[in-house]
């Protein structure tokens, strides 16, 4: 093998494993969302439910009114954040496959020593150490 | 009560949407994807319907069309609530025959408004 055909197979292989990165951002990002969604939504209409209306004033009614207008439109962020991450998602498996044809090997030990800036998958309180 | 078959593949969306509508005195009947709507409108009475596009099973354009077929929806008000925008498939809706196309995340006033102007 030639040394320039050493070096493509070497950038296809890092970019394989970007894509493969991605994607496992992708889909904890999406579990992020959801999750966030559900809490905010469960809240919400605990709030919603539970406000006495008749005690407010006009003025605080019309305020209200408008807070839970603002909060119903921003809370459609799930579906629209689903739509697009699920896109992104697809475009990556097909770019994933097509550099797959390139390469058959990829070092699986680059993947995982990856630093992962959010682990989490969840939008509860997180856990406390105390050392 | 008028009621209103509000379908959406995400639960959060129908939430949003049945929390806007009963808000506003609507009876909200819920259904997942284009084929669980087309079964509860065969079912019960429904005034309006607002639904999504995209959606496992059955997508909302297919719905309407489908619900266009039937005698007791031949006049019933149809929207599509969508995160689709663009001009070719808003045609295609207006082709199977919806009544308006609405671009998703909706502002609360101006679905209950839209509403209002066709439901009978």
């Amino acid at each position: 093998m030639h040394d320039s055909d050493a070096q493509d197979a070497a950038t296809v292989q890092r970019a394989a494993l970007e894509c493969e990165a991605i994607a496992a951002d992708l889909e904890r990002l999406k579990t992020l969302i959801a999750d966030a969604g559900d809490r905010l939504m469960t809240s919400f209409n605990v709030v919603g439910t539970l406000v006495p209306r008749p005690a407010h004033s006009e003025e605080e009614q019309r305020r209200l009114a408008g807070a839970i207008a603002t909060a119903v439109t921003a809370l459609q962020f799930q579906d629209m954040a689903n739509q697009l991450t699920s896109h992104a998602q697809g475009r990556l498996t097909i770019l994933q496959e097509t550099l797959g044809r390139f390469c058959d090997d990829v070092d699986p030990l680059l993947a995982t020593t990856r630093l992962q800036p959010v682990a989490q998958a969840g939008m509860g309180a997180g856990s406390i150490d105390l050392f | 009560m008028q009621s209103i078959l509000a379908v959406d593949d995400s639960a959060s969306m129908r939430q949003m949407v049945a929390f806007t509508l009963k808000g506003a005195g609507y009876n909200v009947i819920e259904a997942a994807d284009g084929q669980e709507a087309l079964e509860k409108a065969r079912a019960q009475h429904v005034d309006l319907v607002l639904t999504d596009q995209n959606m496992p099973r059955m997508d909302g354009i297919t719905l309407v069309k489908q619900l266009r077929t039937m005698h007791n929806f031949a006049g019933t008000p149809m929207l599509i609530l969508t995160t689709e925008s663009s001009d070719e498939m808003k045609a295609k809706g207006r082709a199977a025959g919806a009544t308006g196309w609405l671009v998703k995340p909706f502002d609360p006033a101006k679905l209950l408004d839209v509403i209002k102007r066709v439901i009978r």
